[in-house]
């Protein structure tokens, strides 16, 4: 037989994918430019607007006075964030890890996921944070529980469904050839069900976080120790304190910012060998 | 007539495959039930090629998977390499391949490769030594470590190839391998399969769509028809054993495609007749 010398036809993409730091950072600005210029456009206008129309600072503050406020409280921004932070993030780590855990054994037993699966979707789609006000009464007013526990469920459910699906959903020909292969199922489990679940994990870490911070925003709110920014922000509305209410509003999406960067920057650290997502909710 | 003489190495005597009054029906005793295959017999001798052909639903691909042990017959019995085709599977007596690549996105070439010596439990020096070595048969030394989304369909699917062979099974199991392949690097491929065959004394099944893709690998092509599957023919194709790119020009290769084809318009039309069980393996 003749040896066939020709290789494939097609290139191969991976060498085109490489490109240089610099070309990285143009692309990044290329791609930021046009909202920054629009918030700072929106900013300006808005203090325009407030000094223009005289508007009085109890209804709405100029930006100028919200960045002034920021930093001259900026110690008792940092204390609330620091409280509401961590309520989310120990949520967070808590729920993800009851989702994971339970995922599994949704997956071990059959009968369980008949009777759990449908629930976790039905908790997803309704505003089950206001259960949190019952938590309250359980726990003594100073107990930051309640509102952990609240997270914890919260984000429970979205790494829960998210997992389930990256377990279950294999594909058919990776398990006919595990079965060829005469594959244990514990084998099928760690070789191809619990590699293919974690996109979906970091997925669902990506929907959970910033939904952590909410929930322990709206936690605070509704009852328990008044020390975090879900306290604050509604607090000094509500005392016409408008400029510093605002000062924690841009204290609490600076948190929320920070939570959603840290969940992208761990999903890009574990995935981008793995090239384009196949998996995402 | 083919083979045989190559294949002292492994097991002697016994026949590669040998399936025997295999019928099978799906979902047995529901609304749905299916006669996928009926009285099947089929031997299939060490270090041949063959193919199966026929039109959707005659159970091609079903009796593969028969073979496989990846679905247990109805009625009937398969073996391989002499033991039942459970034993087989579990001694990982054959490799399989299938249409899409089914590679494991998060691993690397080399490591997909080494999946099947994973499961055997070899150590990480010799899987990695024969996961090099089976690189080079199929002639992409130089990407052990990339991952499958950087390859094009072709270079997967020799992938695909190389780790179905890396425990150096005497059998290959191929369904419809090459059909998401574009037609010239189709064609590439099935003389480099051709020629890894010969290298490791490989038996292949092979399901295929393609009447010219069955004539050019085949030692002998299996014709089945549909409801229920059965076999209708096997024809034999005397290409002999050196086969390149010239043999698609051949008299030879053209006047079997015009039998494989006359065969297949036979159970089109619903005239091939039910051959006598003694006439069906008959060479």
């Amino acid at each position: 037989m003749s040896a066939v010398t020709a290789p494939d036809p097609a290139t191969h993409p991976g060498a085109t994918v490489a490109s240089s730091p610099s070309g990285v950072v143009q692309k990044a600005w290329s791609i930021a430019w046009p909202p920054l210029a629009f918030g700072l456009a929106f900013v300006l206008l808005w203090e325009a607007a407030v000094k223009g129309f005289d508007l009085k600072p109890y209804f709405l503050p100029a930006p100028s006075s919200v960045i002034d406020a920021f930093f001259s409280n900026i110690d008792n921004v940092w204390s609330a964030a620091r409280v509401s932070g961590t309520n989310a993030f120990v949520g967070l780590v808590a729920g993800a890890a009851v989702g994971v855990a339970l995922s599994f054994a949704l997956m071990r037993f059959d009968l369980l996921n008949l009777l759990v699966s449908p629930v976790a979707v039905a908790l997803n789609a309704i505003p089950i944070v206001v259960i949190v006000a019952l938590f309250s009464t359980m726990y003594p007013s100073t107990s930051e529980i309640p509102r952990r526990l609240m997270v914890t469920i919260i984000v429970n459910f979205i790494v829960l469904i998210n997992v389930s699906k990256g377990l279950r959903q294999v594909n058919r020909i990776h398990l006919e050839l595990l079965r060829s292969l005469a594959a244990s199922p514990s084998d099928v489990l760690i070789k191809a069900r619990i590699p293919n679940a974690v996109p979906y994990f970091f997925t669902s870490l990506k929907i959970a976080a910033p939904t952590a911070v909410i929930t322990a925003f709206v936690s605070e709110y509704f009852g328990g120790r008044q020390n975090g920014l879900g306290y604050f922000i509604p607090s000094n509305f509500a005392n016409s304190k408008t400029a510093i209410a605002w000062a924690y509003v841009i204290g609490a999406c600076l948190l929320g910012l920070a939570f959603y960067l840290i969940s992208i920057l761990m999903e890009y650290i574990t995935q981008h060998k793995r090239g384009p997502a196949p998996g995402g909710a | 007539m083919n083979a045989q003489q190559t294949n002292t190495a492994h097991t002697p005597v016994a026949q590669t495959v040998i399936v025997v009054g295999v019928s099978k029906v799906f979902n047995v005793g529901k609304p749905s039930e299916v006669s996928a295959l009926t009285d099947i017999n089929l031997t299939i001798e060490p270090g041949e090629f063959i193919s199966l052909i026929g039109p959707s639903g005659c159970g091609k691909s079903t009796l593969l998977r028969l073979i496989a042990n990846l679905i247990e017959p109805t009625e009937g019995a398969v073996s391989v390499n002499g033991k039942t085709a459970a034993q087989a599977r579990v001694d990982q007596d054959y490799g399989m391949a299938f249409q899409q690549s089914g590679l494991f996105d998060w691993r690397t070439v080399q490591k997909n490769i080494e999946l099947p010596l994973e499961l055997k439990g070899w150590d990480k020096s010799r899987r990695a030594a024969r996961a090099q070595e089976m690189l080079e048969l199929v002639k992409l030394p130089e990407f052990a470590r990339h991952m499958p989304w950087q390859l094009s369909g072709g270079m997967q699917q020799r992938v695909a190839i190389a780790r179905a062979l890396s425990a150096h099974p005497q059998l290959l199991l191929m369904d419809e391998p090459f059909g998401a392949l574009d037609e010239m690097t189709r064609e590439h491929m099935q003389a480099e399969l051709l020629q890894i065959c010969d290298v490791t004394e490989t038996t292949v099944v092979f399901v295929t769509h393609s009447i010219p893709e069955a004539v050019y690998l085949s030692d002998r092509v299996v014709v089945m028809s549909p409801r229920p599957g059965r076999i209708t023919e096997i024809i034999d194709i005397d290409l002999g054993r050196d086969r390149d790119q010239d043999t698609r020009e051949d008299d030879t290769f053209y006047s079997s495609i015009t039998v494989v084809r006359e065969a297949l318009r036979r159970v089109e039309d619903g005239t091939a007749g039910v051959r006598p069980r003694s006439g069906i393996d008959d060479r």
